[in-house]
């Protein structure tokens, strides 16, 4: 063991993590050392949340290694990591809510069944740790008469307890007021005095720089970047968060401009639909899509992008406010209606959302029309047609499959999108809604999706792009507009965009403040 | 190579059967049985006449609806588990119809018995697909319950308006021989249900596979999201299809009733829901399959009643035996889903080793 390492808690090297149909963790690395606060940055999805679950033992690694203290562990369940005092703090809290503090502590802490358990003993403990920290909280008070911040404590005072010295915290400032988030943050630096580590997973640029010794980026499942603090700035953080360098993007695609500017093809007037946890996930939006352009959004991710674009496609319900293509009022529209009406949809997730993996290359094409003709004909499907136009798209597209009969599910990821790609714009008379549309992808297949949005768009369709990637919108896009908290903070002219300004507005950041 | 594995891992549904019968073997050995010899005296015994023969098909037609009923709606990613009950609504159905209606000349009845039968077991069926629809309800425990609810009506139903004329037995009376289903050979058990069960199982296989109510179906069952992203209504489908995987269960009351019993015993056959669980496994839920896999159970029931009363096994030992098979074609399910998952896995890692390089 070298010097170096002797200070290092926890150690895990290549850790690979597969759920079906995704690599969620590609051949990680990551250490923690004593007396540290780490950050762990990146968009939803980008595995923080993974790797961290695999630390707690909650899932199973499907390659690499762990080492506490230089000996390598088996974690096999939160049980083997809190006996090597590895604590997570859920963002969602794992409390009885009908429970007493001392009885939620407690529990799962006894372990040994010979000796007694006494309430007031352990009351008293918490009492003492609670001292200690700055956690006090009355140990007999019911869990669900607790306010938030206090049940974020009962869940801390329920790691320490158990002799947590790593302490793994998934967003714990999600649910907190700024007044509470100082409180945690002091008692994170109390913690880290004693010696102790806290990996501190977030996508709040503020806080991380706040609060973290050294922060790594995740996207994609992969380590980004590592940085100690000292050396990070929020924008370069926010880069390295969402892609590429923002200065290196060469604005590509010669605007034809010939918009016509009179009547928008799509006209979202003060939309407001709510999210999963019944928040304002979109939240009066006013957006104007014209004929022949391309709109990008920008955004980091979770600002209510998922929200605007399945309210658009009738998935799900809009609380207020309009929506209408070319005037035809589109608001709570079943999605069989809006897809004949001329709006294609390339979802951001294609093997979740875009694509039935197991059906055929063809079948794939006509997923939005194979119930119409020529493709079928009094509920029976014409396979002939079928075959002659999936063949023809299959060539004019340059899909590589064995035949028009695979199953999807053995195409690349790049020749999966241009299914989705060739299926959509097909779809798509009037407006093309594309999503992440490059998500995963290699250079060559990425190039060919920007090609076919342009394309699009010099057919005289609307084209809605959202994406995370920033160099992908300022590529693409004739005007760009920055979605923050569900709101649109500022459409932008290509011609007058300024990157920092854009950056700094996906952080929320207006030049106003 | 991976066409090779396909093949390997749908022939799966095979080796699980030997391994329940090596299991079945072993208990035997137990028994101080040599399992080689009941084997033999099963298969002997099974295709020993034309009689033996004829009854391994009167015995697999309801199997094969109840199977092809758990098949269908599994194709929509959909758990019916629910066949016993539809079935015994069938029967009801069936035999209510046969019992009042036999004035009627028989081509009139017996299409009346038919058509009441699919309707009736399409109907308690569809409720569960209705609950679901309608208040995202578990098809799973609705359709396990639902099954309950039909045994108390029918026993309320054979207890009291339908008990046979003397009023002894919790049955109903012989139906009159103008609601018999013909038989296919004279002198067997073999009735002409078994056509329509081999053309329930085309139906199954066109709709499927030939119509857009079949595309539907499969769009649902292998991808919900992507079949609600594209627009096509799942509430209508869970309807839909509950309504003709129940009516299949239905049909099955149909020729049971008609065909075999020419009556209404109260609880009779009280296994045919679960076998057809196994069965549409064993079948890997196409249609053919569950054609082929219900005549295996149909000849292990001939063969194994015959075989049973010339050794010294007892014949609820046929019981342990289908069980045997059951369990390891359905252990064998979930292991050939971790294969799939494995391999998957293999796959999605040498992709990006080579996206890396």
């Amino acid at each position: 063991m070298s010097l170096e390492d002797r200070d290092i808690v926890v150690k895990m090297t290549g850790i690979t993590k597969y759920f079906p149909g995704v690599l969620a963790l590609d051949n990680v690395d990551l250490s923690i050392k004593k007396g540290e606060v780490l950050a762990l940055l990146g968009e939803n999805g980008a595995g923080k949340s993974t790797l961290m679950r695999i630390l707690y033992g909650m899932y199973r690694p499907d390659g690499g290694q762990i080492k506490v203290n230089g000996q390598v562990v088996n974690v096999g369940s939160p049980k083997d990591a809190m006996e090597l005092g590895i604590g997570m703090i859920h963002q969602h809290f794992t409390l009885v809510p009908v429970h007493s503090v001392v009885e939620n502590v407690a529990l799962g802490a006894i372990t040994d069944p010979k000796r007694s358990f006494s309430m007031e003993e352990t009351a008293n403990e918490i009492e003492k740790l609670g001292q200690t920290y700055g956690l006090e909280v009355d140990p007999f008070a019911i869990v669900n008469q607790l306010p938030v911040e206090m049940q974020q404590r009962v869940e801390i005072l329920k790691a320490l307890y158990r002799g947590a010295r790593v302490l793994i915290m998934d967003e714990p400032t999600a649910v907190l007021t700024p007044q509470s988030t100082e409180m945690l943050f002091n008692f994170i630096r109390d913690f880290r005095k004693a010696g102790n580590s806290v990996i501190f997973i977030s996508h709040k640029l503020n806080e991380v720089m706040e609060i973290a010794d050294r922060i790594v980026v995740l996207r994609s499942g992969r380590v980004i970047g590592e940085i100690p603090r000292e050396k990070a700035s929020e924008q370069e953080l926010a880069q390295m968060m969402v892609g590429h360098e923002l200065g290196e993007i060469k604005l590509r695609a010669e605007s034809q401009a010939v918009v016509s500017k009179a009547e928008p093809i799509l006209r979202i007037e003060n939309l407001k639909v709510k999210g999963n946890l019944g928040h304002w996930a979109v939240d009066s939006l006013d957006l104007e899509i014209f004929a022949g352009e391309i709109h990008g959004i920008a955004g980091v991710s979770g600002n209510g992008q998922d929200e605007l674009t399945e309210a658009l496609y009738g998935l799900r319900p809009v609380s207020e406010g309009s929506i209408s293509l070319k005037g035809t009022p589109l608001t709570n529209c079943k999605t069989r209606d809006i897809i004949d009406l001329g709006v294609g949809y390339i979802p951001a997730d294609r093997h979740r959302e875009g694509l039935v993996l197991d059906m055929s290359v063809e079948e794939n094409l006509v997923l939005k029309g194979f119930d119409l003709s020529p493709f079928s004909q009094k509920g029976i499907l014409q396979e002939g047609s079928i075959r002659q136009y999936a063949t023809q798209v299959i060539e004019s597209y340059a899909i590589k499959t064995p035949t028009p009969d695979t199953p999807v599910r053995y195409l690349s990821g790049g020749n999966q999108q241009k299914i989705v790609i060739a299926r959509e714009v097909a779809v798509a008379k009037y407006l093309l809604i594309a999503a992440q549309p490059t998500r995963g992808l290699d250079i060559g297949s990425t190039d060919y999706v920007h090609q076919m949005l342009l394309r699009a768009r010099n057919e005289g369709k609307g084209v809605l792009l959202i994406s995370t990637e920033l160099s992908e919108i300022l590529s693409l896009s004739d005007r760009i507009s920055v979605i923050y908290r569900g709101r649109i903070l500022k459409t932008i002219d290509r011609r007058d965009v300024n990157i920092d300004e854009i950056g700094l507005l996906m952080m929320g950041v207006t030049s106003e403040q | 190579m991976r066409s090779d594995r396909h093949i390997l891992l749908t022939l799966f549904p095979v080796y699980s059967v030997i391994v329940g019968l090596f299991l079945s073997g072993l208990m035997m050995l137990f028994l101080g049985q040599n399992p080689l010899i009941v084997y033999r005296d099963i298969l002997v015994f099974a295709f020993r006449d034309i009689y033996n023969i004829a009854d391994i098909f009167a015995k697999a037609v309801p199997l094969i609806f109840t199977g092809l009923a758990f098949g269908f709606a599994y194709r929509a990613s959909l758990f019916n588990i629910g066949a016993q009950g539809q079935f015994y609504m069938g029967c009801l159905a069936s035999v209510s119809c046969s019992l009042y209606l036999s004035f009627l000349p028989k081509p009139l009845l017996l299409s009346i018995c038919l058509l009441s039968s699919l309707i009736i077991g399409g109907l308690w069926g569809s409720l569960i697909g209705y609950a679901k629809a309608r208040f995202n309800a578990n098809e799973f425990l609705l359709s396990l319950m639902s099954t309950y609810v039909a045994i108390a009506i029918m026993n309320f139903l054979i207890r009291g308006p339908l008990i046979e004329a003397k009023g002894e037995y919790p049955q109903t009376d012989v139906i009159a021989q103008s609601a018999w289903i013909p038989l296919l050979i004279p002198h067997t058990r073999m009735h002409m249900g078994l056509i329509l069960a081999l053309l329930v199982a085309a139906a199954v296989y066109f709709i499927l596979w030939k119509t857009t109510l079949g595309y539907k179906i499969r769009a649902v069952g292998m991808n919900r999201n992507a079949a609600r992203f594209a627009g096509i209504d799942e509430k209508k489908i869970f309807v839909s299809v509950f309504f003709i995987s129940g009516a299949f269960a239905g049909l099955a009351g149909f020729t049971e009733v008609n065909g075999i019993q020419h009556m209404l015993v109260q609880g009779f056959n009280p296994m045919i829901g679960t076998e057809g669980i196994g069965i549409a496994i064993l079948g890997n839920t196409h249609p053919f399959g569950i054609v082929m896999s219900a005549l295996l159970f149909g000849a292990l029931k001939v063969g194994g009643a015959l075989a049973v009363q010339v050794s010294n096994i007892s014949s609820s030992f046929l019981g342990i035996m289908e069980g045997f098979v059951m369990l390891s074609v359905i252990i064998s399910y979930f292991v050939r889903q971790r294969i799939m998952s494995m391999l998957e896995k293999r796959r999605l890692q040498e992709e990006s080793k080579v996206k890396a390089l």
